[in-house]
This record gives C-alpha cells, sequence and structure tokens, in this order.
C-alpha cells in the first residue's frame, strides 16, 4: 500500500502541516479516484471533460475574427488581446490556477478557497483594466488583409468569431462544411471545417464558444444545489426529529418544482440571462442532493467515531465538517456528475426552444436552427448534437464509474 | 471414516494477490463424533467449513492440491442404503447439489440474515425436503417441517410452521437453522460460529440441543469456533488453526490439558480465566486497593445516579404519535467511587449500552440526575457540557468504526487537546500525543497513519489513547475486547488494568462476558430489562448469586477450568 511508504517516508520528519495533509491527500477520497478512474470509461469521459474545458478557456485565442498577432507598418499588435472581454480574463486566471492548485499539496478546502479567491480578484482586476471597444467591425481586417496593409499576419486556426455574420459579403447561409464559396468564385479563402448556420458565421467557431456556457451552466448550477442541499441535508440528518421534518417538507415542495417551466416562466418574463438559468437551475434540484446528505448523515450520527468526538466536547463545526461531511461526499459527488449532464440538458432545452440567449451561441440554439431550416442542414444537428451528447454522456460515464468505486457491493476482489 | 480431509489448499484471490486461507490441512471426522475446529480471527477456520461443503465462488477461490473424501450415505431417498466416497472437490455440480444440504448441511454464524424474510419458516423447511425427496407431497413435507421444528424444541410447533423469520428471536431463528440442516438427517452438520451472535443463556440452550440432536441421530458435527469454553462443552476432538494450517489436533483432554504446541499453550493462557490466576499472584497488592476504597468510604461518589430513565418513543401512524416507549433504562440507582473498576454485565438489550452513553450525556436521559463530582450535569446545555467532557471519556466496542477512517492518528488526537486548550502549542501537542500513544504500547511514528492500516487491537489501543489525551477521571469501557480475538484481549487488559492504577482511572466497565468480569472487576453490577437486579463485590455474586437472573447468567457461562 501506497500508505505505508507514506508513513515510511515521514517517519522521521517534523510535524508540519505539509507532511500531514500530504498523507491526508491519500485518504479514502483518493482511493476511490483511483479506483473510479481506472476504469477506461470513466478515463474517457474525463479526457472529453478535460478537452472541453482547455477549447473553453482558449477559445478567443482558437477561434477568432481579431487576428492574433499583427504587423502594420512594422507596428506590431494584438487585435485578439484588445478585444479580450473581463469573462475570458477571468476564466484563464481560473483555469492557470486550478493547473497550479493539482501540483501544489495543500488541503483540500484551502484548494477551494484559492480558487475563489482567484476568481474574485481576477475579476475585479478585470473590472478595472480591461475595457474592450464597443465597436467591433470583423469585415476591417479582411479588408486591411486584401489591401496589403499588413506587413504579416498571424491568424487564429479558426480565423473567424462566432458573431462574425459573413452574409453581407455574398449570398452566404447555411453553407455545408468545406463548401463555402466566395463571391469571386474561390474556394480556398473561407474554410468552414464544420460549414455555416443561417447568418453566415461559422459553425465551429460557435461551437467552440458555446462550450463556455455548457461547461459554466453545469458547474455553476450543480456548485449551487450542491451548496444548498449539503447545508440543508447536513442539518436535518444531524439534528433528526422536528428538524428533519421541516425539511423534508421543504425538500418534497421544491422536487414538485418542474425545473423547465420555472424557466419558462422566469425568461418569459425576466430578461434572458446565462446567470438567471444558473441560480434557477441550482436553487430546483438541490433536492435530491440534500436527501443524499441526510442519509448519510443518519448513518454516520450513530457512528461510534462521531459519538467519541461528541464525548470530547469537539465543537459542531468539527464534528459537522471534519467528521462527518467528509465520511459522507462520495455518493454527492456521484449525484453531482449526473446533476452537471442534466443541467447541460436543461440549458440545450431551452435554447433549442428558442427561449435561451438571445445572441450568444448555444448548441441547442444551433441545433434549433437546423430544425427551423426547410432543408435539411445536416452540419447544424450532427456537430453541437454530437457535442451535447458527448458531453452528457462523459459526466455519466464519470459518475457510473464514481458510484461504482463507492459500492462496496460491486468490488470484484475476494474480502 | 465419514470426512476425510488431506492436504487440503485453499487459495483465495484478491485482485492480484494471493491469500493462502487454508494451506495444506489435514483431519478426519469419524461418524458421530463432533470435531472442533479452533482459531482465531483470520486462521481459515470458516474457509475450510466452505471448501467442505464447496460454497467459495469458483472464480475467486482455487484449491492446488489436497482431496476431500465424504463417504456419502444415499441420495435421493432410494432406499438402497449403499455408500459411496465422493471426492468433494472434483464432483460435479449436479451431483454436489444432491449432496448439499441433504447429506452435508451446514449453520451459520448470523441468525439474523441466514433465514429468507420473504417466506414462512415452515416453507423454508419444505423446499429443502422437497428438492431432497423429489416424490414428498406438501403434506408428507409438512409434516417432516413440524416434527423437524419439535426436535428443535420450537413451542406450538404446529403455529410456529406458518410464521415468517422476523417473529423469532434470534435463539429461535438459530433453531430453526438447526431444524433446516437436520431436516433431511445429514451425515455431518458444519456449523460455523452458531452460536457467537447469541447471549450465553440462548448459547446454552443451543448447545445443549445441538448434542443432544447428535446423540440422537448419530451425526457428525463439524464445530467451528474461537471460544475455548464452547469446545470444552461440545467436543470430542480438536484441532487448532493457525495462518491456515493446524498446529495441534488431538482429543479434548490432550489439547486442554497437555498442550504440546507453543500457540495452543498462549491461547489458552490468554482466557481470562486462567489470567485470573495472574491476578491471584498479585494478591499482595489487591488488598491494598481495597483497604483504601474502604478508608475514602466517606467521600462523594465520583458518580451518582438517581433513578435514571431513559426511554426511546415509539411513533406510529400519520402524525407520529408516540404509543409507547421502549424502556433501555428504567430506574437506575447507582454510585460509582472513585477509583472504582465496575463492571456491568448484561446480555445483549438490557441497556447497558445506553445506560453507559446516558452517563456521559451521547443519549438524553428521559428522568433522573446524574451526578458528576455531586454536579448536576443531567440538563446542561450542549456549551456548558464542554468543561465536563475532558473529565468523562468513552471507549467503544468495534474498532472498525470508533475512529474516523479520514483522519490520521495525529489529527484525531490533538484535535480534543486544542478545544480543551492542553499543550501550548501544536508542537507541543504532537509531543503529547506520541508519548500517549507509546504509553500505549504502539509506536510513536504510527501517528501519522490511517485507521485503516492497524488491526484490530492496535484500534482499539488508539481508542484508549484517545480517551487518555484529555486525562480523564472516569471512562466508559463499552464492550471493548468483545471485538478482539483472546491473545489480543488479554494484552489490551492488562494495559488497561495498568494504565487504572497508574492514573488512578474510574471505570464503568461494560461487557457480556462474565469471565472478563472475574478477572479484571472489585465489584460488579448485572443488570436486567433496564433494571440493575444485583450488585455487590464480584467475587461474591460469582460464588453466590442471590438473584434468580445472576443464578442462570452464570450457570449458562461455558468455562474452560483447567
Amino acid at each position: 500500500m501506497s500508505n505505508k511508504t507514506e508513513a515510511m517516508t515521514t517517519e522521521t520528519t517534523l510535524a508540519d502541516e505539509q507532511q500531514s495533509s500530504q498523507a491526508a491527500n491519500r485518504g479514502y477520497g483518493a482511493q476511490v479516484l483511483r479506483e473510479a478512474f481506472t476504469q477506461w470509461g470513466a478515463r474517457l469521459g474525463l479526457f472529453w471533460i478535460a478537452l472541453l474545458a482547455a477549447v473553453a478557456v482558449f477559445a478567443p485565442m482558437l477561434a477568432n475574427s481579431h487576428p492574433l498577432l499583427v504587423s502594420e507598418g512594422s507596428i506590431i499588435s494584438s487585435p485578439m488581446f484588445r478585444y479580450m472581454t473581463i469573462g475570458d480574463f477571468t476564466l484563464l486566471a481560473i483555469f492557470f490556477t486550478v493547473v497550479i492548485l493539482l501540483f501544489v499539496r495543500i488541503r483540500f478546502y484551502k484548494k477551494v478557497i484559492a480558487l475563489f479567491a482567484t476568481g474574485l480578484i481576477a475579476t475585479i482586476i478585470a473590472f478595472m483594466l480591461v475595457s474592450p471597444p464597443q465597436l467591433t467591425v470583423y469585415d476591417q481586417y479582411r479588408a486591411k488583409q486584401a489591401a496589403g496593409d499588413y506587413d504579416w499576419v498571424i491568424h487564429a486556426p479558426i480565423p473567424y468569431s462566432p458573431k462574425d455574420y459573413i452574409r453581407d459579403s455574398g449570398d452566404t447561409g447555411l453553407e455545408a462544411p468545406l463548401k463555402a464559396v466566395t463571391p469571386a468564385g474561390d474556394a480556398s479563402l473561407r474554410t468552414h471545417w464544420f460549414g455555416t448556420e443561417e447568418n453566415g458565421s461559422d459553425v465551429l467557431s460557435r461551437m467552440i464558444h458555446a462550450s463556455r456556457i455548457a461547461l459554466g451552466i453545469g458547474f455553476v448550477a450543480t456548485g449551487i444545489a450542491m451548496l444548498i442541499g449539503i447545508i440543508i441535508g447536513g442539518l436535518m440528518g444531524f439534528y433528526s426529529g422536528i428538524v428533519d421534518m421541516i425539511g423534508m417538507r421543504l425538500v418534497e415542495i421544491f422536487e414538485a418544482v418542474p425545473t423547465l417551466f420555472l424557466l419558462l416562466t422566469f425568461v418569459a418574463f425576466f430578461e434572458r440571462s446565462l446567470y438567471v438559468m444558473m441560480v434557477i437551475i441550482g436553487i430546483t434540484s438541490w433536492p435530491g442532493y440534500a436527501r443524499f446528505v441526510r442519509a448519510e448523515f443518519l448513518r454516520l450520527r450513530q457512528q461510534e467515531f462521531v459519538q467519541a468526538a461528541t464525548a470530547c466536547g469537539l465543537p459542531l463545526r468539527s464534528i459537522l465538517f471534519r467528521h462527518m461531511l467528509p465520511n459522507g461526499i462520495a455518493p454527492i459527488l456521484v449525484a453531482a456528475s449526473f446533476g452537471v449532464a442534466s443541467a447541460i440538458l436543461a440549458e440545450a432545452t431551452l435554447s433549442f426552444l428558442g427561449l435561451g440567449l438571445v445572441d450568444d451561441p448555444s448548441w441547442g440554439q444551433m441545433l434549433n436552427q437546423a430544425v427551423q431550416s426547410s432543408t435539411f442542414n445536416w452540419w447544424m444537428a450532427l456537430f453541437p448534437g454530437g457535442a451535447i451528447f458527448l458531453t452528457v454522456f462523459a459526466y455519466n460515464l464519470m459518475g457510473e464509474a464514481l458510484r461504482d468505486a463507492i459500492d462496496p457491493n460491486l468490488k470484484k476482489s475476494a474480502g | 471414516m465419514l470426512l476425510q480431509v488431506e492436504n487440503l489448499k485453499t487459495h483465495l484471490r484478491a485482485g492480484k494477490n494471493i491469500v493462502k486461507a487454508v494451506d495444506g490441512i489435514s483431519f478426519h471426522i469419524d461418524r458421530g463424533e463432533i470435531f472442533c475446529l479452533v482459531g482465531e480471527s483470520g486462521s481459515g477456520k470458516s474457509i475450510t467449513a466452505l471448501s467442505v461443503i464447496q460454497l467459495i465462488p469458483r472464480d475467486i477461490c482455487s484449491h492446488p492440491d489436497g482431496r476431500i473424501f465424504f463417504q456419502c450415505g444415499e441420495l435421493n431417498g432410494n432406499g438402497s442404503g449403499e455408500r459411496e466416497t465422493l471426492d468433494m472437490l472434483t464432483l460435479a455440480e449436479d451431483k454436489k447439489r444432491q449432496v448439499c444440504g441433504a447429506r452435508i448441511a451446514m449453520i451459520f454464524q448470523e441468525p439474523m440474515t441466514s433465514l429468507n424474510p420473504v417466506f414462512t419458516i415452515g416453507e423454508q423447511i419444505m423446499e429443502v425436503l422437497q428438492i431432497h425427496w423429489p416424490e414428498m407431497d406438501d403434506a408428507e413435507a409438512r409434516q417432516r417441517a413440524i416434527a423437524a421444528l419439535e426436535q428443535v424444541q420450537i413451542p406450538s410447533p404446529e403455529v410456529r410452521v406458518d410464521e415468517y423469520p422476523h417473529r423469532l428471536s434470534g435463539g429461535q431463528r438459530q433453531r430453526v437453522m438447526i431444524a433446516m440442516a437436520m431436516a433431511c438427517e445429514p451425515d455431518l452438520l458444519i456449523a460455523d460460529e452458531p452460536t457467537t451472535a447469541l447471549d450465553v443463556t440462548v448459547q446454552a440452550e443451543i448447545l445443549r440441543l445441538m448434542k443432544a440432536l447428535q446423540a440422537r441421530t448419530g451425526m457428525s458435527i463439524l464445530f467451528i469456533t474461537h471460544d475455548f469454553g464452547v469446545v470444552a462443552k461440545m467436543a470430542d476432538r480438536v484441532a487448532v488453526m493457525r495462518r491456515g494450517k493446524i498446529v495441534e489436533t488431538g482429543t479434548l483432554d490432550q489439547v486442554l490439558h497437555q498442550p504440546k504446541h507453543d500457540y495452543t499453550k498462549q491461547l489458552l493462557a490468554a482466557l481470562p480465566e486462567n489470567l485470573k490466576r495472574q491476578r491471584d499472584l498479585q494478591l499482595v497488592e489487591i488488598p491494598l486497593a481495597q483497604d483504601t476504597i474502604e478508608t475514602e468510604i466517606d467521600e462523594p461518589p465520583l458518580i451518582e445516579l438517581q433513578q435514571l430513565e431513559v426511554y426511546f418513543p415509539i411513533k406510529k401512524g400519520l402524525f407520529r404519535h408516540t404509543v409507547d416507549h421502549v424502556k433501555a433504562v428504567d430506574g437506575v440507582d447507582l454510585k460509582i467511587p472513585k477509583g472504582q473498576l465496575l463492571a456491568l454485565v448484561g446480555e445483549s438489550g438490557c441497556g447497558k449500552t445506553t445506560l453507559g452513553r446516558a452517563i456521559l450525556r451521547l443519549v438524553d436521559a428521559t428522568a433522573g440526575t446524574i451526578l458528576f463530582n455531586q454536579q448536576n450535569i443531567t440538563q446542561l446545555q450542549r456549551k456548558a457540557m464542554i468543561p465536563f467532557r475532558r473529565d468523562m471519556q468513552i471507549i467503544f466496542q468495534d474498532p472498525m468504526s470508533s475512529l474516523n477512517p479520514r483522519m490520521t492518528i495525529v489529527s484525531t488526537l490533538i484535535e480534543p487537546m486544542a478545544v480543551h486548550g492542553i499543550g501550548e502549542s501544536k508542537d507541543e501537542r504532537i509531543e503529547i500525543a506520541r508519548q500517549i500513544l507509546q504509553r500505549v504500547q504502539l509506536d510513536g511514528d504510527h501517528l501519522w497513519r490511517y485507521p485503516h492500516e492497524f488491526s484490530g487491537g492496535q484500534r482499539q489501543r488508539i481508542g484508549l489513547a484517545r480517551a487518555l489525551v484529555l486525562n480523564p477521571q472516569f471512562i466508559v469501557c463499552d464492550e471493548v475486547t468483545s471485538a478482539l480475538d483472546v491473545s489480543v484481549q488479554a494484552e489490551v487488559l492488562q494495559l488497561l488494568m495498568e494504565l487504572r492504577a497508574e492514573k488512578n482511572l474510574t471505570l464503568l466497565f461494560i461487557t457480556h462476558d462474565i469471565s472478563v468480569v472475574e478477572y479484571i472487576s472489585d465489584e460488579m453490577a448485572v443488570m436486567h430489562g433496564g433494571k440493575i437486579v444485583e450488585r455487590g463485590p464480584t467475587a461474591e455474586i460469582c460464588r453466590n448469586p442471590q438473584q434468580e437472573y445472576t443464578q442462570n447468567l452464570l450457570s449458562a457461562v461455558p468455562r474452560l477450568v483447567l
């Protein structure tokens, strides 16, 4: 066991925080994760999600009409950088923090705090420093390049922004992949790997930018649901009795609320905002988590180590969050990975019904376009549909692998 | 010769590891004898039994070597009366099904889970009968099921045959299991720790029943147990197992009175009833201790309970109104003087654990008062209890669940110290924790490990260390050794006695095991149905119990007097 080697390496060293936490990271959670991600399904799922996350974070560098670097009269500038939004910067900052934190050995809750702190600080700094120009004219670069004003240009791999509607440069609406032609009949100038949509913007570029919404809504909505669920479920499970009864009625009330219809109502009455969607999906899906946490806490409350903690006179905060929660978190993580998948589906459904975000690209909205057109445009259905399928499937694969890993009855090895 | 096992090896696959659970054992069982297989947990005794009846899934086990010959009586009741010798390891699947249940039957340790809850007990016995005698009609099968229940002394078997398992007590369920096993009149009955989960009085009845049935039907029994007291009552011949090997075989007398192997000697010496002799050797110290208690008798008791009651409501109906109470603790008066070790004895469900937890305010008392150092702590709020928590601690029964699996030993030990302000800095607390860990005979470096890396006995020591870090005056020991093997139990008990003398601890030692009580305690209290029925000096109660319940309890204890 790796734990034994761990103990051996630490046995002569002093008792600093670093050492004890290093060992703490090899606990039950790490064991479960290791077991879950030895299955190829879970690995595949994780790979897809990681790829999607990377694509979402680096979307401005991957698909952008603004060139990455231009040299205009021997002055080198980066229009891409100039047009980057507050959100782009914050995402980048969070991404690099996550990458760094993966390799730093500190306690998990400290990592979470550090992540939130950098997110907040990055947002504030970006608000103060970043002010992208209000007006964007995507055609200026193409015009200038055609006029030969640039010494040299480095374009993004996909040189089209998601909202770069090329309908103005000719009769260009829905075009199949690699079939786009310029008015002059020269096909080599415009390459759309995944074709274009009805306004003539690049489908691949829109899909790359839409992955941000898909991932964001999944994580944030599930995060909100988990937070509420853990707090309410934990209190129900620990106190039981009257608190439990009131909590369970609350859970039943919220379980009766149909998420999609509430979303439809909200979208119909108020503005269409991504954040409103996240919050609504979050506050309607917590009852499942609350039930899980409650059941775990009811079980753990009877465990002797919790009784011992009470007998030692430890404060309630420590008993709940240090002794009980880490032992009961595993089933909630499983539920969460399914929850992310269903949040993504909810957003896609809403966008498909034409009630999603107005202008921003989203996979569901692209599917909607595929249906509305009079002809069957296979690229409009296949690529976004495939992306939704793969993402939901990836989360379900990971969820199932985690569920199997924490289920002692499914252990293949003999006792 | 009924069963002959030759050089049997059973290897279990756990992932990539191969565990040699049974490693080359040979024994034989004659017709009409009771053969006991004794060993501590993990010695491979149950795997041996399962190998004989071929119940281990084929995909996790292999038999690299060995043979099991079973001289099988008639099958399917064809009345031919001929006997054939079968090799159980190479037997075809359909033949094996005919043999199992009919000629070899098995009863298991846990009666609560070994009966199917959705069938009546009659149906379950009839099914066995009709599988092995297909021509038997329902009426006859039912008659035989009733007869089988009568045989195991279930009262009014004609009525009981139609009842579901949940209506029966643990002892009755084990009787039904025996009836089911006996229904086909097997040649060999394998009993895998059949009385371990039962109370001593029930255990005594079941053992008596098995012995009587064996004498009447002339079958052989392969009896697996860890308890030498049971061995002494049951066995004709005994084999002692250790780490997959048989270290010693012989008749009961030989093994118990002239053990040849060191391991057998160690096991016998570790029995609490034999440990007692060691205490008798130290008689010089004991009267001294008692003297001091007597001189300080005016001093108020450390713990005083007055009419303590703990009721658990039984709620029913839509509005969960309380229809009745379970009276777990029903009016207990108890005084524990400073420095005394009071043993609280009782069978399962008598309320002894609830009483222990109620004293520590882990369970709220319904009525009555708890005085600790003459301060009433019965109604104190959570916050107000904290200063008292330092002085009263608890050690639990189950070494698996009594430590937080997600925390290192060091975190478990220093967190209570920080709350109660023991030690100036973290380093100092870690140093204290290290010393205490060494005091309970563990390595100081074990601080950085997780609970799952320790054995049961080691975890129990860590539980003891956790209780000791706060330097308490009073510790409740709730069945601390019930889950341990005898040799480990002896070590833990000795450690506890040392610590008690060293720190002048007051202990409430809750147990169901009379022999442990006799070994450690000066005073004992017997609890039954939520009440204390008898209390007094241990030696006196054991020698001359006054109450009928105590008399029954003491006479049921299987003893091994050497």
